[in-house]
């Protein structure tokens, strides 16, 4: 067994600690760990804390922000709709250069629950919605996938002489029929850097029934995946892939980051910063669409001036 | 021109991706891939802000039109964009369109109060609701709501928001059991330094200016006339009154299409290259669009019939901008144009937006007569294509309106919410 790679996982005001201190900012974007967890408190059943942000909100901020950090957002489909998670996604892994990716889990424990039976995506009140489950949440992976390839980043051609920028041919519908109905296609393409990781986190408490991991996750965390998550303090595990280290919520950041520092100089195995988290994790691309997937527009044909 | 105005004009950048024509993304100093690009929309910002302009603001619908000719289909998601853009500017204010029709209004409130929070109070929200069949297939539906719907779901999703922005600061539980929404629960963020997000509304249809004058902090609007902005102005302002509000608190900013040049004559040389450079088949799809009625089907060279413009043939399923139709027939009538010429004279805009060829100097003039005269507090300025026309803009349009007393010369206020407030009060409010 190789020696297994660090993570980090933050919770809701550790968020807030991290974008609001340069120079812990500086120190995180050096780091050599795979990814950090942005807001594992929303989606590991935890109850929520005092404070928070939105994780993709702080994605975004860290996109511009820093240059190395590489990041996952926790997202859950209890109030958010895969469409608009998939935007959110593509969005950040174009301008943090595919140094992020999104981390699934069921439900989300600083939202309201939807009404009964559509607790996810139904509080949007369209009269749509889906349980509250693994199986929703693994769907919404699928769709997150799904959407972001659908518009492959390499048809964008910028051919002057035809007056085409992009061979929208190329570009396909989702046609996603699970927990969702999604026709797709993504308003924004793929990052160049290819489809974005999709981790999932499994739980020891869970709403609903258990379902097996879905092979579209890139990434499993939890209890009993490959990728252990591990309380701060608390003693490695023996046999994993990674190790994420999970601060209290009256840890700091700054602790954590010692303690990441310390165990990378003890020897947990440094991933160095910069670069595509996909590349960083030795993971493949993802799998492509079917070629028999429906074309979302004509085949672009060469413009004459008026 | 009426008496002079005190205090200066706002201005915004409507930052259509690569600009509003669809030319825009052949400009030699653009990538293929620069409407995805960090670097490129890091120096959208940074020009904004070189300028002192009071916001940028950035489109949005959840679905995808055909890019194949044309950058302005694709939509990075704009709390993202901007939230990376924040992260590489200090001052200029960031306003994104989401959609009351196809959000949860709790997943947006956190989002959005998250965003405004780690941008330092400089966030704003343009509401907006959504149309049409291909937006709603995203979402499981076979089409959205029909118009007078989704205007009452975006009156409550508002209210719910506010509400959700509210609780951020008491700590106190939102109860809410509406029409379309039942939310029990608080947010966990924390207030921004400007409190919450700014509001702004877009669009001009009657349910459109009724919440925008109850709870619309700024209005980008779309007026082709002087005259018709000088009544929206005001119909809008005495909205706000009516609600309790004071005239001041509800900013109004159409949009303005630009094209500008050293010259008159290079202005037009530059739009004419753009227009032509574009794809031939655009025009005659915007205007059947724009006026719900099938372009095709008109006479080139006659003038357009009255019962065209009279109504979209079917108010409850025209999928446009009442809005932007109000202001094309207006425009229409005025000018008693053929289809031809109409279509030459607006080519394919894109909207019901007002365009302007010429210098920084003679934009200046227009800004000053339509500021002035109490059509405006400001504009929304949409460049042809941003790289180049943004800092045009910045460098030499900005320091005219300053020689004039028009615009301040640095910024003075530290927050979105300050830098509309502190834009010229509304002229005689007495009269309204």
């Amino acid at each position: 067994m190789p020696t297994p790679y660090l993570a980090l996982a933050l919770a809701g005001p550790h968020l807030l600690e991290l974008t609001g201190d340069p120079a812990l900012l500086a120190r995180w974007d050096d780091l050599p760990v795979a990814f950090t967890v942005l807001g594992i408190d929303r989606i590991d059943a935890s109850s929520p804390a005092a404070t928070t942000l939105d994780a993709s909100s702080v994605g975004a901020a860290l996109a511009g922000r820093t240059a190395r950090g590489r990041f996952l957002v926790a997202a859950s489909p209890q109030r958010d709709h895969p469409y608009n998670l998939a935007r959110r996604v593509a969005s950040l892994g174009h301008l943090s250069g595919g140094r992020s990716g999104v981390l699934l889990g069921t439900a989300d424990a600083y939202a309201p629950p939807g009404p009964e039976g559509a607790e996810a995506w139904g509080g949007a009140g369209l009269g749509v919605g889906a349980p509250l489950t693994e199986a929703t949440a693994h769907d919404a992976g699928r769709a997150v996938r799904k959407l972001e390839q659908t518009w492959p980043y390499d048809a964008i051609v910028g051919d002057r002489a035809a007056k085409i920028l992009v061979q929208s041919g190329r570009i396909v519908h989702a046609d996603h029929e699970g927990a969702y109905s999604i026709a797709g296609p993504l308003n924004a393409p793929e990052p160049a850097t290819g489809a974005s990781v999709v981790g999932w986190l499994a739980s020891a408490s869970t709403v609903g029934p258990a379902a097996a991991p879905d092979p579209v996750f890139d990434l499993v965390l939890g209890p009993d995946g490959p990728v252990a998550v591990v309380p701060l303090g608390d003693e490695l595990p023996d046999g994993v892939d990674g190790i994420v280290l999970r601060p209290s919520a009256d840890q700091s950041v700054a602790e954590l980051l010692d303690t990441a520092t310390r165990l990378l100089a003890d020897g947990l195995r440094p991933v160095e910063p910069g670069g595509p988290l996909r590349a960083a994790l030795g993971l493949a691309a993802a799998a492509p669409l079917p070629s028999t997937s429906r074309a979302a527009f004509p085949v672009p044909q060469p413009q004459q001036s008026l | 021109m009426t008496d002079r105005r005190p205090g200066h004009v706002l201005l915004g950048i409507n930052v259509l991706v690569l600009g509003y024509l669809p030319a825009a993304w052949q400009s030699p100093l653009l990538k293929k891939d620069s409407f995805v690009d960090p670097g490129y929309w890091a120096e959208i910002g940074r020009t904004a802000e070189r300028g002192t302009l009071d916001a940028i603001f950035l489109a949005d619908g959840p679905l995808l039109t055909d890019p194949a000719y044309d950058a302005n289909p694709v939509r990075l998601e704009p709390t993202v964009n901007w939230g990376q853009v924040a992260a590489v500017t200090e001052h200029v204010g960031l306003v994104a369109t989401a959609s009351t029709t196809f959000n949860d209004p709790f997943e947006l409130a956190e989002r959005l109060l998250s965003w405004d929070n780690l941008t330092g109070g400089r966030a704003a929200w343009n509401l907006v609701t959504t149309r049409g069949a291909a937006a709603a297939r995203n979402f499981g539906l076979p089409d959205v709501p029909l118009r007078e719907d989704r205007y009452e779901r975006a009156s409550e999703f508002v209210d719910v928001v506010r509400a959700l922005w509210a609780s951020a600061a008491t700590g106190d539980e939102v109860r809410h059991h509406g029409e379309f929404f039942d939310v029990e629960g608080r947010l966990r963020v924390p207030p921004s330094r400007q409190g919450h997000p700014v509001l702004f509304q877009a669009g001009g249809s009657p349910k459109g200016r009724a919440l925008a004058g109850r709870v619309a902090e700024g209005v980008f609007a779309a007026e082709l006339t002087k005259d018709q902005a000088i009544e929206h102005y005001r119909l809008v302002k005495r909205l706000a009154r009516d609600n309790g509000r004071s005239p001041d608190e509800v900013k109004i900013l159409p949009g303005l299409l630009l094209s500008l040049g050293s010259t008159e004559d290079e202005a037009r040389r530059r739009s004419d290259e753009l227009h032509d450079a574009g794809p031939a088949s655009y025009s005659l799809q915007w205007l059947s669009q724009a006026i719900g009625y099938d372009a095709s089907k008109l006479e080139l060279d006659e003038p357009f019939p009255e019962d065209v413009l009279a109504a979209p043939s079917d108010p409850q399923t025209f999928q446009g901008s009442l809005g932007f139709r109000e202001s094309i027939v207006a425009q229409i009538r005025r000018t008693k144009p053929t289809v031809r010429e109409y279509l030459k004279q607006t080519r394919y805009t894109g909207s019901g937006h007002a365009g302007f060829v010429g210098t920084p100097e003679q934009l200046a003039d227009h800004i000053e007569d339509w500021f002035h005269s109490g059509a405006i507090d400001g504009f929304n300025l949409q460049p042809d294509v941003l790289v180049d026309g943004l800092p045009v803009i910045a460098d030499e349009l900005v320091p005219i309106l300053r020689k004039r007393g028009l615009y301040r010369h640095e910024y003075e206020t530290d927050t979105l919410r300050g830098h509309l407030l502190a834009g010229s009060p509304t002229p005689s409010p007495e009269t309204l």
